[in-house]
């Protein structure tokens, strides 16, 4: 026995085939960045969704057989399928075995199958005793036919759902922080809910015809408490209504703590929840930005944009300063960037994530950046440094891109003193003035350019000024007209937007599409 | 007035950097400063033109003769003594030009009620680069290259002389590339002394007395600026 099971255990560790379904399996329930997960996701919705309205059609109309069988087999032979995946994911029993047998060896100890077998399904069990697996189980219940009386667990298929319902989720984490509050409430709630269910009972029950059992005083208590008040049973002595004053009272008293606590829960958190919705859309965009602090040159970086920028979020360790980009209509959050655990809730690995350190202080803008890189050497990091002695530190750092505000501004003044002409041209280029845009044009693999010559591209009659190809890393300044595009060339082009536009348009697409 | 005149009010962050340039490029510089440690700064590292005085006097301005430079560069380090400074100067100089640095929105609109003719924000300029790194950054980088370049790809500008076979062409005939250069744009005096970049998509004809501004290599422009002298090519 010990042998065979160790046998299998050691075929399915080799078996890359085992390895890449679990692993597989394991992407589609959990991994949000699997493609097919989308589509998993949208399948279990359907189920639930169209077996709770079978279930409400049912009550008052015959369902037909082929809908019956529809509810009963394939939905919940599917749950069934999908919860034993779940089970089967959640540990690896042949690894642990493989594991305990490589440690025994090597100790010379006798391997124990039972031990970790023991661990094994006691992770399982664990596993199975949580809330979203009970509710899984509970789902697949109606199938079995017998229990048809347990109709109404297909309702726990709703429950399903709340795996995927990201707000239900936080809110049970909201009102798990306020557990001991909480629960304080419920014991005392409970308390007066059981000694004034008692005590109706002890007085009443023979003289009130609507209590008869002990069941009947609690449900009085609860309906009272709760401020619900029926009125179905209540109570017809004096000792009996002197009691109800007294839960009366105290559930008004308790309702309004119970709520107090949820509210102050949620308020607590609401800056946190607020923050995590905007980490998480981020994470969904493509590429996005983070620019760290908010001061004058971010305030001025926001002035420069000729087009929105769409996925950005500013991070400000001052709460003041937060408050005032919030005000300014950008979305931020108090949160400090140079902490691993917040820039770590950043998806870098499958987004183009870029970080502008733009904080005054150097050492902050050096803290950011390493931690950026830590994370992430696909982080795209431009840091502001203030000193220029500093500036090597920034390069060890890792950061892509440097710039001294100072050493910017002083070549500006520089410049205008210089060649004031100049730099009215320069200033208008460097800002993007619609006339004098300098824009770059990337040829693709595929590109419709490739293996033109210059002059084939006509770039006068779309009144552009071709200035000069970037390939491989060298620039070519005006090169003759007989000169071929290569594919990944950089075509450095002046001129307005619109024609820089027209021109991309018109020269973009497959080559084998282009007559 | 000579062209080539310069004050510059501080020796501070700015000041040193941009003196230092300007003074290789063969500019007369004339230092104002304020802090003792920057004045002997100035002096110690060569400047000869160096005043020691308090800008916030009308008079120690006035007598330092400043009616005769071609422009006023205002870059103390202390914001509010630069707003002051300029002005001081505009008020005591109606007709010279001042250009003043700034380090907020706020300054800025503070220095151009106070008369500079250009103000330059520190942070619009780097936040603008920023902008333009991330949007563009490979045009970026060469066109940064193009601007700080001495040798090398360059802007360069050029008056069209009188009798030069430019004068009366229409710039769309003149092949400049042809040359090694190309016209980025120039300022036509036709048009009121304006700055006019060829893909603004007007025709132009080329006037002596125009400026021309050409981006090439260094030697080409040189070359290009001595053949546009002749009548005949």
């Amino acid at each position: 026995m010990k042998e065979l099971l160790l046998s299998l255990a050691l075929f399915l560790h080799r078996s890359t085939k085992y390895k890449s379904a679990k692993q597989f399996a394991k992407d589609l329930l959990f991994d949000a960045n699997n493609a097919y997960k989308r589509y998993f996701d949208l399948t279990i919705i359907f189920l639930v969704v169209s077996s709770v309205l079978i279930l409400i059609y049912e009550v008052k109309n015959p369902v037909p057989a082929w809908l019956d069988n529809y509810d009963i087999y394939v939905v919940s032979f599917i749950f069934a399928i999908e919860y034993l995946l779940r089970l089967w994911v959640h540990n690896d029993l042949s690894e642990m075995m493989i594991k305990e047998y490589n440690d025994s060896k090597f100790l010379n100890r006798e391997f124990s199958l039972y031990s970790v077998l023991k661990v094994g399904v006691k992770e399982k069990l664990k596993y199975m005793l949580t809330p979203s697996a009970i509710v899984d189980l509970l789902a697949i219940l109606p199938a079995y036919r017998p229990l048809r009386i347990l109709r109404v667990f297909i309702l726990f298929r709703v429950f399903k759902l709340l795996r995927y319902t990201k707000s239900i989720n936080q809110f049970v984490d909201v009102l798990v922080n306020k557990k001991f509050e909480l629960l304080t409430l419920l014991f005392l709630l409970l308390f007066i809910v059981l000694t004034s269910g008692i005590a109706i009972y002890i007085l009443e029950a023979d003289k009130n015809s609507n209590i008869h059992t002990l069941f009947d005083g609690i449900y009085w208590a609860i309906v009272t408490i709760s401020t619900v008040g029926y009125g179905d049973i209540s109570p017809v002595t004096d000792v009996g209504r002197a009691i109800s004053i007294l839960i009366i009272v105290s559930g008004i008293a308790m309702i309004s703590f119970v709520t107090s606590v949820i509210v102050s829960a949620f308020s607590e958190r609401l800056n946190e929840l607020k923050e995590y919705r905007i980490i998480e859309q981020m994470n969904k965009s493509k590429s996005f930005m983070i620019i760290c602090g908010y001061g004058q040159m971010t305030k001025m970086f926001f002035r420069q944009q000729r087009k929105p920028i769409d996925h950005y979020v500013i991070m400000d360790t001052d709460i003041t300063r937060v408050e005032a980009a919030k005000k300014d209509g950008y979305v931020a959050i108090h949160e400090d960037a140079s902490s691993h655990k917040t820039l770590s809730k950043f998806d870098a690995e499958y987004c183009d994530m870029t970080m502008l350190c733009l904080t005054s202080s150097d050492v902050e803008n050096i803290y950011i950046t390493l931690n950026a890189k830590s994370i992430s050497r696909k982080i795209k990091v431009i840091a502001r440094v203030n000193d220029p002695e500093t500036i090597d530190k920034f390069k060890y750092a890792g950061a892509d891109e440097v710039l001294l505000p100072n050493l910017v501004a002083n070549t500006m003044i520089y410049t205008a003193i210089r060649q004031p002409t100049m730099y009215k041209a320069i200033h208008a280029i460097l800002t993007g003035k619609s006339i004098a845009n300098i824009d770059e044009v990337h040829v693709h693999a595929s590109h419709a350019m490739v293996g033109k010559q210059i002059e084939d591209l006509d770039f006068s009659s779309n009144k552009l000024l071709f200035i000069g190809i970037q390939r491989r890393g060298k620039f070519i300044f005006n090169p003759p007209k007989t000169e071929i595009i290569e594919t990944y060339d950089v075509l450095l082009v002046m001129g307005r937007k619109i024609s820089l536009e027209y021109f991309k348009s018109q020269h973009e697409g497959d080559i084998h599409v282009k007559k | 007035m000579s062209k080539n005149k310069i004050a510059i009010f501080g020796y501070g962050n700015h000041g040193k950097f941009i003196a230092k340039g300007l003074a290789l490029d063969g500019f007369d510089i004339t230092i104002v400063e304020s802090n003792k440690v920057f004045y002997k700064d100035a002096k110690s590292n060569g400047f000869e033109n160096v005043f020691f005085a308090d800008v916030t006097k009308d008079s120690e301005l006035k007598k330092m003769n400043l009616e005769s430079f071609a422009q006023l560069v205002c870059v103390m380090d202390d914001e509010h003594l630069n707003v002051f400074l300029t002005l001081s100067l505009r008020s005591l100089f109606q007709d010279s030009y001042i250009l003043s640095i700034s380090d907020s929105l706020n300054v800025t609109k503070k220095l151009q009620m106070a008369g500079a003719n250009k103000v330059i924000d520190l942070y619009e300029v780097s936040a603008n680069k920023i902008y333009n790194l991330l949007d563009r950054p490979i045009a970026t980088k060469l066109l940064e290259e193009f601007v700080h370049n001495k040798e090398g790809i360059t802007f360069k500008e050029m008056l069209i002389p009188s009798n030069s076979f430019l004068d009366g062409k229409m710039e769309e005939d003149v092949d400049f590339s042809s040359y090694g250069v190309l016209l980025v744009g120039m300022i036509d005096e036709e048009l009121g002394h304006a700055f006019v970049f060829v893909t603004a998509g007007i025709s132009h004809k080329l006037d002596s007395g125009d400026t021309i501004v050409c981006l090439g290599e260094k030697d080409k422009l040189d070359a290009f600026e001595a053949l546009i002298a002749k009548k005949e090519i």
